[in-house]
């Protein structure tokens, strides 16, 4: 019977092609939409890699600028023992502007020997930093004081970053960046700081020293589970002793991140609800195309009844036909789906392709099931007489 | 063979109900050949189609080789079809996009055969009609007699005792249908299959052993 089937199909291919297309783009669509939502979800199941919740963002604009690079760092000194002075301060550390969960970035490549990681996060912290995000330094050390007197420029990068560069190789005390720049001390591991969302990129960690200590103007601070409104306002006080003229702004993470997301959450819900519309067109276009072969055939129908065929044959060779043209056309859409994760469009884990292909072959047979069952039942279910009165 | 007892056929539409057939009471003996003829619309593709068991009378009963029918699930009504009953259509109906010899095999698929076996028989049963010649051919390159012997082969493939023959040779000149007329007689003679055939052709069903008329859904003769 199968052979038979094969046979009609090759026979009919001229019709076939177009029902094969119709599956082909389907799947093709499916699998985008698949992918996108794949990504979310691996992203969204990813550790943040550090915690937020108990952690203020103050931003203070514009920053103090000191004749001297000296007095910079004295005044700086001075904040630092003034804030852990406060008994709700766990922990503080001095950032650039591209801190946890704002849409600021700040970008570049690195090289390494031969290697070449684009898009590496570049961020401005000090030694507070670790304790303040608890982050976990999995390799060598963080940097501090004793980096003061180092000739090359000491920097943390993050675990993503390590592989890229290193591999399985040694990371510790190499030289990185434009002229070996940098020197590797320490690897910490990545973090999600864009929001739930969002992939952790390559990421770098450079040591706010007398350099560039002028341009900061944001701290994070790690508070107790005491803080309260009232620390809150101390807080605020005690930065706008020390910032006479600039505006002091205190943010939680938590409201950040909530932000952050909405801003990740808007674009997919709309893009959701764009897939749902062509999944919906999709499937109507499917069901259709379906639908209009069937009863195009129901003199055929009548006649195979006449000569012998139960109404589950009729409908069971129905359902068969459809599922080896969406067979055909699935495994020509998985090798083009495959080429994604092969060639390494888009930056995306090829775990995202190879689920979002799973997925959307699942979702086509159903789809295709669905919509040949119904049909071939109908056909099957018309008395033989009246299908072949029909021509 | 074949037994109608009381057959009615009501045809219900949303305006209109007519009666295509009104108490036809008919034996068909074995090995008979049997031809229906009456004006247009007077319910003889319908007997036809009652006959063999392409659908339901309204009241009365049929039975076939004594066995009653009423009762038959789908699968045992599709048996008797396949295995009992051969049809002739006056469209012919064959499936366009298989060729001459699949077309003719196609009965044997819903019977347990191997594909030698279906080639074997459906190559005989061409020979029979004389079509040897155009196995590989599609239906759309074989004139209409060709089609119609096509037709007859896909009927006896499978060896039915009955064959039911609906205007058979209405599409052709009178030339083709004498001859499809010649081989349906032999299968009768030859083969001792009833066969029971609606024709317009008095020429036709003067060769047959036994006329019915029917005229409005009746049996006048
Ligand atoms: N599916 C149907 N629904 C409603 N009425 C039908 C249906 N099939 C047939 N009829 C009616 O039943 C009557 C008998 O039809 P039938 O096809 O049996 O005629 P016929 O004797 O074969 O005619 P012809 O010689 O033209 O083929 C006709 O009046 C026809 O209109
Ligand atoms: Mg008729």
């Amino acid at each position: 019977m199968l052979k038979h089937l094969f046979k009609l199909i090759w026979n009919k291919k001229r019709q076939n092609f177009l029902l094969m297309t119709e599956i082909l783009v389907s799947f093709m669509v499916i699998f985008a939409v698949f992918s996108l939502l794949v990504n979310y979800y691996m992203n969204y199941r990813k550790p943040m890699g550090f915690e937020y919740d108990r952690v203020w963002s103050v931003e203070y604009r514009p920053g103090v600028s000191f004749k001297t690079k000296d007095s910079l760092v004295v005044f700086y000194d001075n904040l630092r023992n003034k804030l852990n002075g406060m008994p709700e301060i766990e922990g503080i550390t001095f950032v650039s502007d591209n801190s946890p969960f704002t849409a600021n970035t700040r970008q570049s490549n690195v090289d390494y020997k031969k290697q070449h990681a684009r898009s590496v996060n570049w961020y401005d912290a000090d030694s507070g930093y670790p304790n303040t995000m608890k982050v976990k330094v999995l390799e060598g050390r963080w940097f501090g004081k004793q980096d003061d007197a180092a000739t090359v420029k000491p920097v943390v990068i993050n675990q993503q970053l390590r592989n890229e560069l290193f591999g399985a190789g040694k990371a510790l005390g190499e030289r990185i960046g434009e002229e070996q720049r940098f020197r590797v001390v320490g690897v910490v591991n990545d973090i999600k700081d864009k929001g739930d969302f969002s992939s952790p990129g390559n990421g770098m960690y450079q040591r706010l020293d007398t350099s560039n200590l002028g341009w900061v103007n944001k701290l994070l601070v790690r508070v107790s589970a005491k803080a309260d409104p009232a620390f809150e306002s101390r807080l605020y006080r005690a930065m706008s002793n020390s910032f006479k003229n600039s505006n002091i702004d205190i943010n939680h993470l938590t409201a950040k991140l909530e932000d952050i997301n909405k801003q990740t959450l808007i674009p997919m819900i709309i893009l959701l609800i764009v897939a749902g519309f062509l999944i919906i067109n999709v499937a109507l276009g499917l069901f259709g195309v379906l639908w209009y072969n069937i009863n195009s055939r129901r003199s055929e129908i009548g006649l195979r009844r006449a000569i012998g065929a139960t109404g589950k044959n009729v409908s069971a060779q129905l359902v068969t036909e459809s599922v080896i043209l969406a067979t055909i056309s699935l495994v020509i859409g998985s090798f083009f789906a495959a080429q994604f994760p092969l060639l390494n469009v888009f930056d995306l884990q090829s775990g995202v392709y190879v689920t979002a292909i799973l997925l959307s072959v699942v979702f086509i047979y159903l789809l295709i099931l669905a919509c040949s069952l119904y049909p071939g039942k109908q056909a099957a279910a018309i008395y033989p007489a009246i299908a072949l009165h029909e021509e | 063979m074949i037994s109608l007892q009381n057959i009615e056929k009501v045809y219900r539409t949303d305006t209109i109900q007519t009666l295509a057939l009104n108490r036809i009471n008919l034996e068909v003996e074995k090995g008979e050949f049997l031809s229906i003829m009456g004006p247009s619309g007077c319910g003889k593709s319908t007997l036809l189609n009652i006959i063999g068991l392409l659908d339901l009378p309204s009241k009365g009963s049929i039975n076939i080789d004594a066995q009653p029918t009423g009762n038959l699930s789908d699968k045992q009504l599709a048996r008797l079809r396949n295995q009992k009953l051969g049809f002739i259509f006056q469209s012919y109906h064959l499936i366009n996009d298989l060729q001459v010899l699949d077309n003719v095999e196609l009965p044997l698929l819903y019977r347990d055969t191997t594909a030698k076996e279906r080639r074997q028989l459906a190559t005989a049963a061409l020979e029979k009609v004389g079509l040897s010649n155009r196995v590989k051919h599609f239906p759309s390159q074989l004139s209409g007699g060709q089609r119609q012997r096509v037709a007859i082969a896909r009927a006896i493939v499978g060896k039915p005792e009955i064959i039911l023959a609906d205007e058979p040779t209405g599409n052709l000149d009178s030339a083709m249908g004498n001859e499809i007329m010649d081989i349906l007689l032999q299968l009768n003679r030859e083969d001792g299959t009833t066969i029971v055939m609606v024709t317009h052709d008095p020429n036709m069903a003067e060769k047959t052993h036994r006329l019915v008329r029917l005229f409005d859904g009746s049996q006048v003769q």
